[in-house]
């Protein structure tokens, strides 16, 4: 059973485990980039997962010679979604970054539980 | 597709360089070892014959993400650390062990990897676009001719996000003040 999912989708246990190690990040680190790195791990878990679906033995990646079937190709539509996800998701980190600077200009610090402190003194 | 020796290094590195990551203390090495899981990522994506991504998660992923990083660091501070690793706090260990625990009760009901039966690859989309896009768009690189043309919306609707991202990056950072 364990030997049979390492062995056939060992693709998908990694993805369950970026998810968790993404998730770990996001609540346990206190520093708020590191939380942004989380945000990243956990994403790129779920882009291992489509690209991992778009897989077929013995595919070629998805480019067609003047339209030919002459042998298999991998799924275009799940790179295409996570072409689309990469891009959108760096967009999400510079915003996310962008308030990090921000919140460390005007608290001081980057530290979540010092920043908590901080606003219940205010 | 059986686990070939390379590839199960790979994953192993991919897992390594998220662990470090995520354990240790100094950002700005938790920043490099995050770089290094964006390249390892990279690498599996040619492993899974997905050239296009591979190229953008490279160039994006371990290049501007790096550097969107670095500068942020340079902005703000890098706390001084005395240990080189923090310790494992059980209420994040807790829920990602949760998390982990619930969705790999999932996987052994998931398609075997490369199985040509499974609906992704085998579905009639998939058929679709690879036996119709080059003599609908005349473009070879069906990737390309999904993204450009069949689903050229969604693309605008990337575009404009990340215009947005942008707007909202200058209108966050008050520039002129900052930059």
């Amino acid at each position: 059973m364990i030997e049979d999912l390492l062995l056939t989708r060992y693709n998908y246990v990694v993805v369950v485990l970026l998810l968790g190690i993404g998730t770990y990040m996001l609540i346990e680190n206190s520093n708020l980039v590191k939380k942004v790195i989380g945000m990243n791990v956990f994403q790129t878990g779920i882009f291992l997962f489509f690209i991992t679906s778009a897989y077929v033995e013995g595919g070629a990646p998805p480019v067609v010679e003047h339209g030919g079937h002459g042998s298999t190709y991998v799924s275009p539509l799940p790179h295409v979604l996570i072409l689309t996800a990469i891009v959108v998701g760096v967009s999400l980190t510079a915003v996310a970054l962008a308030l990090v600077v921000r919140i460390y200009a005007e608290y001081g610090t980057l530290d979540e539980n010092v920043l908590r402190e901080v606003r219940a003194d205010e | 597709m059986t686990l070939t020796l390379l590839e199960a290094a790979i994953l192993l590195f991919v897992i390594g360089s998220a662990v470090t990551a995520a354990l240790l203390r100094d950002v700005l090495g938790s920043i490099i070892a995050f770089a290094g899981y964006s390249l390892g990522i990279a690498i599996l994506w040619v492993y899974l014959q997905a050239p296009d991504v591979a190229l953008t998660e490279a160039a994006v992923g371990a290049g501007v993400m790096t550097l969107l990083f670095l500068l942020t660091l340079v902005r703000t501070v890098r706390p001084p650390s005395d240990e080189l690793l923090e310790s494992v706090g059980w209420r994040g260990a807790t829920a990602g062990g949760a998390l982990a625990a619930a969705l790999l009760t999932t996987v052994p009901s998931l398609p075997a990897i490369g199985d040509p039966d499974a609906p992704v690859v085998a579905g009639e989309v998939t058929q679709y676009y690879l036996d119709n896009a080059y003599g609908e768009t005349e473009v070879e690189n069906v990737v390309t001719a999904v993204l450009a043309a069949y689903r050229g919306f969604d693309t605008l609707g990337e575009a404009v996000v990340v215009f947005a991202a942008g707007v909202a990056v200058l209108v966050v950072l008050r520039q002129g003040e900052f930059v």
